[in-house]
């Protein structure tokens, strides 16, 4: 039998669906980088058919892998690897400002406030989002929301349950502006490949009221 | 053996072929340097490039080592610099003070040019077409590129000179020197007169449009430059708007006074023909990697690459797509200016079973297709290439995904697996490595943590005598 790891209490809060201009997204363990980055690429909006851009040093690809287009549920790609965390801020900025990307995602560390805010105010003259993947959420920085992300235990499959079924993760909110810290679990949906709210059944947190299909606001 | 001399070396008797031997035997006191052939072609390249500020079709002399030469096409190109004379001039000139001697000569024919250039009367000599053959008459029959057999032959018929050619049958000529390994004397003949043509490969093609300014003044440093190009991009966009074209491909070459060039180009994924995008991907490409030298006393500025403006249009469904695609082939053409066409990539799905052929990244100044959502959940998101080896793997079952494996140092418990998918070799494609390719067996399975990875194993139980089968990590799924 598997032990849960323990992770902090579900959130009664909504999930935030709508991602703010910029948001930070640290992966808990170096293990947890994919489903950071799957986490990452479901802050677009699903409608949103801009593609997205990666920018992250050569090492990054080489640690954890190169995004690879058949696991990625057509989302368009475009890769910059960079040389230097300050040419990371620059395609950031510039990618973010032209509007042209849903999402751009980088893979820098020791930004500073400054520099995060420059990228607040590119993505939202863009209407785009941008995503930091730093390797802590300790530094200061302008993002709206940070998050801490986990790789979980997969759903049961139906079909066979030897085999992994639908992926989930915690995505644990540890800042937002004007928001309560929370945690959610997030699962893949079949069909869209987008992550949603998992079922609460699935063993983490409060059940829902019965009938009402809402969170229970008593267990937080 | 003598590769190349110097005039004190010629003087003291010395010549081409003799070996080194032989040559210190006569001058005790040589000094020998080994030749460098590569870099004499690097060198002769470089000054080809530098030479285009008279034409845009410069191509190397291929008559071989020993005869380093360049052809300049001028056709309607004289009248820029003075006339025929004055741009020989020039380029003797210019070609001095970069510290090469050289001798330039004009003629309708590259052969003749050749000729006059190597035995012709006077400084800069000039033949015209009715003036051509005269010119060429009182040279050595050496003068029209043969080799050296033909030249002895030739000798021993009495036909020293080119003019001793002209009145001898053709076709006993033709039959007495063939063309063998080297092109025969008729042909080399009627090439030196205009009779046949002589195609020549330029170094680099020449670019359709094309528009360059001289300086009175070397430009010193890189804000003139910069001040220098909008009115040069200008004149461009002036020549691509007369034909209907735009701009995919730029180069902004600089000339200095040492017969080096310095050069910087753009890319777009787009036809255009702005001066505002254009001095911005310039200034993105950074105007600093330029090397001025002690200055630079021309510019050009050429379109490598066009394509009709309007075949853009009417493909796009609306004017918010439309926009869309714009605005990102901008973003595209900014980011390949300052990082490179190897560092802004996109992935292009292939037609291959193996996942790490089943795409590639290719540069996105073309287009940016999406990826086949059909397999997403069943293929990892980050795909480790090449993938990395397994340690320890532990079965349950003999035929199955291990139990417990290791990877990256780390022992990892397998709670949940889900496989074989089957994926058989591509034995029409070898491997690049030599190796015989193997069937493969993926397996997608979950360790007690959370971590979903896709494993599989190469070669089969059993079936390959002497090898067995080994077992890799391929990607690790969300």
């Amino acid at each position: 039998m598997v032990v849960m790891p323990p992770f902090p209490a579900a959130s009664p809060e909504p999930f935030p669906e709508a991602a703010a201009p910029l948001e930070e997204a640290c992966a808990s363990t170096p293990r947890d980088m994919a489903a950071t980055v799957l986490f990452a690429l479901s802050r677009r909006r699903e409608d949103d058919r801009r593609p997205a851009l990666i920018a992250a040093p050569r090492a990054w690809f080489g640690e954890y892998g190169r995004p690879y287009g058949p696991g990625l549920a057509g989302t368009a790609l475009i890769l910059t690897p960079v040389s230097t965390a300050a040419e990371a801020l620059w395609v950031l900025e510039q990618a973010l400002r032209s509007g042209a990307v849903s999402l751009a995602l980088g893979a820098v560390d020791g930004a500073s406030l400054a520099q995060t805010r420059r990228l607040d105010f590119a993505a939202r003259d863009g209407g785009s989002t941008g995503l930091m993947l730093p390797r802590s959420l300790d530094g200061l920085s302008a993002a709206r929301r940070r998050w801490r992300v986990s790789a979980a235990l997969s759903a049961p499959d139906a079909d066979d349950p030897r085999a992994p079924g639908q992926a989930r993760l915690i995505a644990e909110m540890t800042r937002g502006r004007g928001e309560r810290p929370g945690a959610w679990m997030l699962e893949q949906d079949d069909e869209t490949h987008r992550l949603r709210l998992a079922d609460r059944l699935a063993g983490f947190g409060p059940a829902p009221i019965a009938g009402t299909g809402a969170a229970s606001g008593l267990a937080a | 053996m003598i590769h190349a001399l110097n005039p004190a070396a010629r003087a003291a008797g010395l010549r081409r072929g003799q070996t080194q031997a032989d040559a210190l035997a006569m001058i005790p006191h040589l000094l020998c340097r080994p030749a460098d052939t590569a870099a004499d072609d690097r060198a002769l390249e470089a000054l080809a490039v530098w030479a285009e500020r008279w034409s845009p079709s410069v191509s190397l002399d291929p008559s071989g080592e020993g005869l380093e030469g360049l052809f300049l096409d001028i056709t309607g190109a004289a009248h820029l610099f003075g006339g025929e004379a004055a741009l020989l001039a020039q380029i003797r000139t210019r070609l001095a003070e970069a510290g090469t001697v050289a001798r330039v000569a004009l003629a309708p024919t590259p052969g003749a040019a050749w000729a006059l250039a190597r035995w012709g009367e006077g400084r800069d000599p000039v033949a015209t077409d009715e003036t051509v053959s005269d010119l060429l008459a009182d040279l050595p029959v050496e003068a029209l590129r043969l080799d050296d057999r033909t030249v002895t032959g030739a000798r021993r018929l009495g036909l020293k000179t080119i003019g001793s050619l002209y009145a001898m049958p053709r076709a006993g000529l033709a039959r007495r020197f063939r063309d063998g390994d080297a092109i025969g004397l008729v042909r080399r003949l009627d090439q030196a007169r205009g009779y046949v043509g002589e195609a020549l490969t330029p170094v680099r093609p020449p670019a359709r449009y094309r528009v360059w300014q001289a300086f009175a003044e070397p430009l010193g440093d890189i804000e003139g430059v910069e001040a220098r190009l909008p009115e040069l991009a200008a004149d461009l966009t002036r020549a691509l708007e007369r034909d209907g074209q735009g701009a995919k491909a730029l180069t902004l070459t600089g000339f200095r006074s040492d017969g080096l060039t310095t050069g910087l180009s753009v890319r777009m994924g787009r036809p255009g023909r702005e001066v505002p995008i254009w001095m911005r991907l310039f200034r993105e490409a950074g105007f600093g990697r330029l090397e001025l030298g002690f200055g630079l006393d021309a510019l050009m500025l050429t379109a490598d690459l066009t394509e009709p403006m309007a075949a853009r249009q009417g493909a796009l469904e609306s004017e918010a797509e439309a926009k869309q695609a714009e605005s990102l082939a901008a973003l595209i053409d900014r980011l390949t200016a300052r990082l490179g066409e190897d560092r802004v990539l996109t992935p292009e799905p292939v037609d291959s079973w193996i996942p790490e052929r089943a795409e590639r990244l290719i540069p996105a100044l073309g287009r940016i297709p999406a990826a086949d959502p059909a397999e997403a959940g069943r293929r990892p998101l980050l795909l480790l290439d090449p993938p990395e080896p397994i340690d320890d793997p532990l079965f349950d079952l003999p035929e199955g995904a291990p139990a417990r494996f290791t990877w990256r140092r780390v022992s990892r418990r397998v709670v949940r697996a889900e496989g074989p998918e089957r994926l058989s070799p591509e034995w029409w494609r070898p491997r690049p490595d030599g190796r015989e390719v193997r069937t493969r067996d993926y397996y997608r399975v979950e360790d007690g943590e959370g971590g979903r990875y896709w494993l599989f194993r190469e070669g089969l139980y059993g079936r390959e005598e002497g090898r067995a089968p080994s077992w890799w990590m391929h990607g690790v799924l969300p």
